[in-house]
């Protein structure tokens, strides 16, 4: 962006919900990224402020924001606000209409594990977030279109207690190397494990096969999965 | 990505007359679109982009009669493992399968994928490095540059791109129509690209449906460098339609999908191992490759003989 507005003013949640449980107390925890609770300083319960990102000037009512754009910006984009529910948390955030859900989250909310910037255009996969339980790349999702809808990131997960096995069976196999495909592996194979219950190594490979690892992990992740669900009761 | 206006549709028609009267763009999965507005490769940046998504019923996939009756919204991963698609036109049913990635085939729409633009790595370069005849230039750097996944069929209007969507060769082998907001339109007419477009539609046209007649049998099958997330180096999709009639199309290897007449005079007869190969040399016979992409011959050839083959009894 070409103006500056400070991160804080951005950040601005009001959250409804506490994330369930805290930071995963393994090496792969810092990989897949800390929910969002642990960044206080950004996400604060407040009366939502709107900030003009063309020139600062700050209002609480959208109403008042919105008609500062027709009288000042008449030519710019109106920013909207989302309500956005990411791992059972709503979040309020100001988002411009052409952000990407993986700005967003990056931005807006202080997520990192999928959030990272990698290809940018669709075409690694390690911005994998479940939108209603299906796998889709935030980097190609417009936020504003994900209101409604329930988001889950690797921090979501990695914080569940159910999916525990996963994020065990993923540092145990070591299914991670360098670690920026990782939190797309990870989501993807939540959904892999809830898909098919006990799943084969073929639709492992399949399923995976639009995630990039240039580490080569892909072996370990066949391995990691099928251990996992094994473990996790009832994934299906 | 820079500024746009963001407006949800309620319906089709007011998605198609948003883009008639302005700059505007419509945008389904999105999964094509976004990279294009990131790399600033289209000529005019869009000062709205209308969703498509939350149009309610353009989804569906159901039978009507003697026809498959897709919405455009259909998701692709939908479209590959919808049981009326697999047991009434396989051949698409396959395209889908075998389009970009399974997440990418989650998001992207049937009708996303068949108005892709065309792969071209000279249009694709960011911030119009080359001014290119679909950009509205003068030349195609294509011609005397690296071709190799280029054109062999030689140039459309000047542009020696070649068409990268999967379902595209399936629609045409399997005499689908197209229908949009204003018209209905063969699949074989949709996809006459010119220069700027890679299909028919004009300014303020939607596509919301696409109508795919019941065949007896089809294949489709594509060569690309890897599995997954590829765009095909080319494809071959056959279709043995209601009346006998069998059609071939290969994609990949011209701005359009290319159907095969002089292939499909070669197993009027019927199947085997040497009609196959036959309509393999016959649907070759006219290409025009260019300096590096002579290969792609001998892949359309092979890929021609195993589609027809995968319809043998």
């Amino acid at each position: 962006m070409a103006q500056k507005v400070s991160r804080r003013d951005f950040f601005k949640v009001g959250g409804m919900a506490g994330v369930a449980a805290s930071a995963v107390g393994l090496g792969i925890g810092s990989i897949l990224g800390a929910p969002a609770e642990a960044r206080a300083e950004t996400i604060t319960v407040t009366d939502f402020v709107y900030t003009c990102p063309l020139c600062g000037r700050q209002t609480t009512d959208y109403d008042a924001l919105v008609k500062h754009f027709e009288e000042e910006h008449p030519e710019a984009a109106v920013p909207e606000c989302a309500t956005l529910a990411i791992n059972g948390t709503e979040f309020k955030v100001q988002v411009e209409p052409h952000w990407t859900l993986r700005e967003t989250l990056l931005k807006a909310v202080g997520l990192t594990g999928n959030a990272k910037e990698m290809c940018d255009r669709g075409g690694c996969g390690s911005c994998t977030v479940l939108i209603d339980g299906v796998p889709a790349l935030s980097c190609t999702t417009l936020a504003v279109e994900c209101q409604g809808k329930q988001i889950e990131t690797s921090e979501g997960i990695a914080a569940d207690e159910r999916w525990r096995p996963l994020v065990e069976a993923y540092a145990k196999h070591d299914a991670a190397q360098c670690g920026y495909c990782t939190p797309g592996q990870f989501t993807v194979a939540k959904y892999i494990i809830e898909k098919y219950g006990q799943p084969t190594e073929e639709q492992i490979r399949a399923e995976l096969s639009g995630n990039i690892c240039r580490c080569g992990t892909y072996s370990r992740h066949v391995q990691a999965i099928q251990e996992a669900a094994a473990a996790i009761e009832g994934g299906n | 990505m820079r500024h746009f206006k963001h407006m949800q549709a309620s319906s089709a028609n007011e998605a198609a007359s948003v883009i008639g009267k302005g700059n505007a763009l419509v945008m389904a999965g999105g999964t094509d679109l976004l990279g294009t507005l990131k790399d600033e490769i289209l000529p005019t940046y869009p000062e709205t982009v209308v969703d498509l998504k939350a149009i309610p019923g353009m989804d569906g996939i159901s039978e009507d009669g003697d026809d498959v009756v897709i919405g455009a919204l259909a998701k692709l991963a939908d479209v590959a493992e919808s049981e009326t698609v697999r047991a009434n036109c396989s051949a698409l049913a396959e395209a889908c399968a075998r389009a970009a990635s399974p997440t990418i085939r989650h998001m992207g729409t049937i009708g996303g994928n068949v108005c892709q633009m065309h792969r071209c790595w000279y249009f694709r370069v960011p911030d119009d490095r080359f001014h290119c005849r679909r950009k509205g230039g003068d030349y195609c750097p294509a011609r005397i540059g690296d071709n190799r996944y280029h054109s062999i069929f030689g140039d459309q209007d000047g542009c020696f791109a070649s068409s990268s969507h999967d379902t595209a060769p399936a629609l045409v082998a399997l005499g689908a129509v197209v229908k949009t907001t204003k018209r209905e339109v063969p699949a074989e007419e949709f996809f006459k690209a010119n220069g700027v477009r890679s299909n028919v539609l004009e300014d303020g046209e939607v596509v919301t449906e696409i109508r795919v007649p019941k065949a007896q049998k089809s294949a489709f099958q594509k060569f690309a460098l890897r599995k997954s997330i590829d765009f095909p180096v080319a494809n071959c999709a056959a279709a043995r339609l209601a009346d006998g009639s069998v059609r071939v199309a290969l994609g990949g290897v011209y701005p359009a999908p290319v159907r095969s007449a002089s292939a499909e005079a070669e197993v009027v007869g019927g199947i085997g191992e040497s009609s196959a190969a036959k309509a393999g040399d016959a649907a070759v016979v006219d290409c025009r490759p260019l300096s590096n992409n002579e290969y792609k011959v001998e892949i359309a050839r092979t890929l021609v003989k195993r589609t027809l083959l995968e319809l043998a009894d």
